[in-house]
């Protein structure tokens, strides 16, 4: 019931949006980088001689690192890198914003025309809010994303989540252009 | 293997070595923490010994101070009114023979006798702090009790780490997978905490005992550790679309959903006896700190000012929470009593995130980007004495005091 109601306000939002569209400007395609993730391991056991010499990590995270995304990308076929484009959100929001339409119709008629592509869809947030909060509100923002797709017709079954926060940032300087940057929900093809 | 693991929390959680308690005279509390005017006590610290002797002086002198309730007077120089005198001799084992003396009434009131590994030597340390803090106050000092953190190391990653309550003697317990919340349980001997592996959230345990990890909760969506009580772990997940708040037992059994909104509800922290969870929620439009029954039922909004506040720690003693507010465009630790009186701002400078109390509440532990990169700081409940223990260079986060552990 949710769903429906949901989809119901969506339409009428693209209606809306329809006719005050504004003129959308594409952003730049972000270098995407891949990598794939270490088995799950835990450290057990720490041998007695091991405890006064463990030295805390002094590294900071590098901006190209802290992008890297955790599981393998299929990669998508030659044109899809310019579909599948970085929805942005507002500050604290998780609404479909007028500009992110366009991205996202994008998106959904690639996916019509290509079934087997498959997508997992990243909600990601700026550095400002709190841990817990940003991962919360990145979820909103995928499922948002996730729920405009469905609404024009894409099975779910072909779109996945995931939230990683303010864990994951493609930009690191602490500024409204970056932050901008950051508060996206941002598409892996996972199958073609 | 096992063996080993028992040896090392043997070392880095109790450190139980020989102690003799020889003169345990005292009756009298020096100081009464409770009172709203607290004087401070005039002490001096001597020692004898090796270099080691240096190592405990210090850590006593840095505990001790941090608390400021003492004035540290000169050996040589009159005004003293307690001294404590440390003999320390290394052999094979450190052992240190002090003593406590009441010098307005010219009586030793203490005496005692540790020995053990030199390894322990910061251990004895904290645990002489925790005599003499015991001496002047009547109450238990927090100096053996433990926090844990993340800590960020390059590529993206992070650990689950413990280390002394000063930032000494960190260890990483937790490396897989990507970790965010995580709490303590209130008997100290595990933490529950979040992991993202395999594109996926979900709920942990790690037991202190063995040093060993249990997966328990997972579902698909966001699953985040909230807090502990006794035998029921609160936490969030989204399994049916959106964050509500759940409870389950400490083994993963009868989890119950307890809110139901179409916003989001995560940060589920239980009062310390159990009666109440507080939570934030943006059902009122903006992230705010609730406080609900443990069924769920009578939610009511706590946090009023501004327009995003998060992060709910509560007080030992169950009138005060400690939560992240959102003012002039930065983050600061507050504090609010539970029925929505006595707002206070704690942090001022930088951004300030993740409060949590020392087990006596005379403290909180956060992390702060006020002086560079956001590490960990402890500071006093009235705001003062912040103090940053963890490396400067060193990316840290998400302080989680421990409970005492004996």
């Amino acid at each position: 019931m949710k769903k429906i109601s949901l989809s119901i306000l969506m339409i009428s939002l693209m209606f809306f949006a329809a006719g005050c569209a504004k003129k959308y400007v594409a952003p730049p395609p972000e270098p995407k980088k891949e990598t794939v993730k270490e088995a799950p391991k835990t450290e057990k056991a720490v041998p007695k001689e091991e405890v006064k010499e463990v030295i805390v990590p002094a590294e900071k995270i590098r901006e190209s690192d802290a992008a890297k995304k955790e599981a393998p990308e299929v990669p998508a076929p030659e044109d899809a890198s310019a579909i599948f484009r970085d929805a942005l959100f507002d500050y604290d929001k998780y609404d479909i914003r007028n500009d992110a339409r366009p991205v996202l119709d994008k998106i959904a008629s690639y996916l019509k025309k290509n079934t087997k592509v498959k997508t997992l869809i990243e909600g990601h947030c700026d550095e400002r809010g709190t841990n817990d909060y940003n991962l919360a509100l990145g979820e909103k923002r995928a499922k948002a994303a996730k729920d405009y797709l469905v609404s024009l017709g894409i099975s779910a079954a072909r779109l996945s989540t995931i939230t990683y926060g303010e864990e994951k940032p493609v930009c690191t300087d602490h500024d409204e252009s970056c932050w901008q940057k950051n508060r996206r929900a941002h598409f892996v093809v996972t199958e073609k | 293997m096992r063996k080993n693991s028992r040896l090392l929390i043997f070392i880095f959680l109790s450190v139980i070595f020989n102690f003799a308690s020889l003169t345990d005279s005292y009756a009298r509390v020096y100081i009464d923490i409770t009172s709203p005017a607290i004087r401070k006590l005039p002490l001096s610290i001597s020692v004898t010994g090796p270099v080691e002797a240096k190592e405990i002086e210090g850590t006593v002198k840095n505990d001790l101070e941090f608390t400021g309730i003492f004035s540290f007077v000169d050996q040589d120089v009159p005004g003293a009114e307690v001294t404590a005198h440390l003999e320390v001799s290394v052999s094979d084992e450190v052992t240190v023979l002090w003593s406590v003396t009441d010098l307005i009434e010219n009586k030793e009131v203490f005496r005692k006798k540790y020995s053990s590994s030199p390894k322990s030597v910061r251990a004895i340390a904290h645990s002489i702090s925790n005599d003499i803090y015991n001496i002047i106050t009547g109450k238990d000092g927090i100096f053996r009790t433990k926090i844990s953190c993340l800590i960020h190391s390059g590529a993206g990653s992070r650990g689950l780490y413990l280390m002394d309550w000063d930032g000494f003697n960190p260890i990483k317990i937790v490396s897989a997978g990507l970790t965010s919340s995580h709490t303590w349980s209130d008997d100290g001997r595990f933490l529950i905490y979040s992991s993202e592996r395999n594109r996926q959230w979900s709920i942990y345990r790690f037991d202190l005992e063995d040093f060993g990890e249990t997966p328990l909760y997972s579902s698909p969506g966001l699953n985040l550790a909230g807090s502990v009580s006794r035998n029921t772990v609160a936490f969030s997940s989204s399994r049916d679309g959106s964050a509500e708040i759940y409870i389950m037992d400490t083994d993963g059994r009868n989890v119950k959903k307890l809110t139901k909104s179409f916003g989001i509800d995560i940060s589920p922290v239980f009062s310390p006896d159990g009666a109440k969870i507080a939570f934030v929620s943006d059902r009122g439009g903006t992230p705010q700190i609730y406080i609900m029954d443990p069924d769920g039922s009578n939610a009511r909004r706590i946090t009023f000012e501004g327009s995003y506040n998060t992060s709910p720690a509560w007080s030992p003693d169950g009138n005060w929470l400690a939560f992240v507010g959102r003012k002039d465009g930065k983050n600061q630790v507050f504090m609010i009593k539970f029925d929505a009186t006595g707002l206070r701002q704690l942090t001022f400078a930088g951004n300030n995130e993740s409060p949590s109390f020392s087990p006596d509440g005379m403290f909180l532990a956060f992390d702060s980007d006020r002086d560079g990169q956001t590490g960990i700081f402890v500071i006093r409940i009235n705001g003062e004495e912040a103090r940053r223990i963890t490396p400067k260079n060193t990316r840290a986060t998400s302080p989680r005091w421990s409970p005492d552990i004996k």
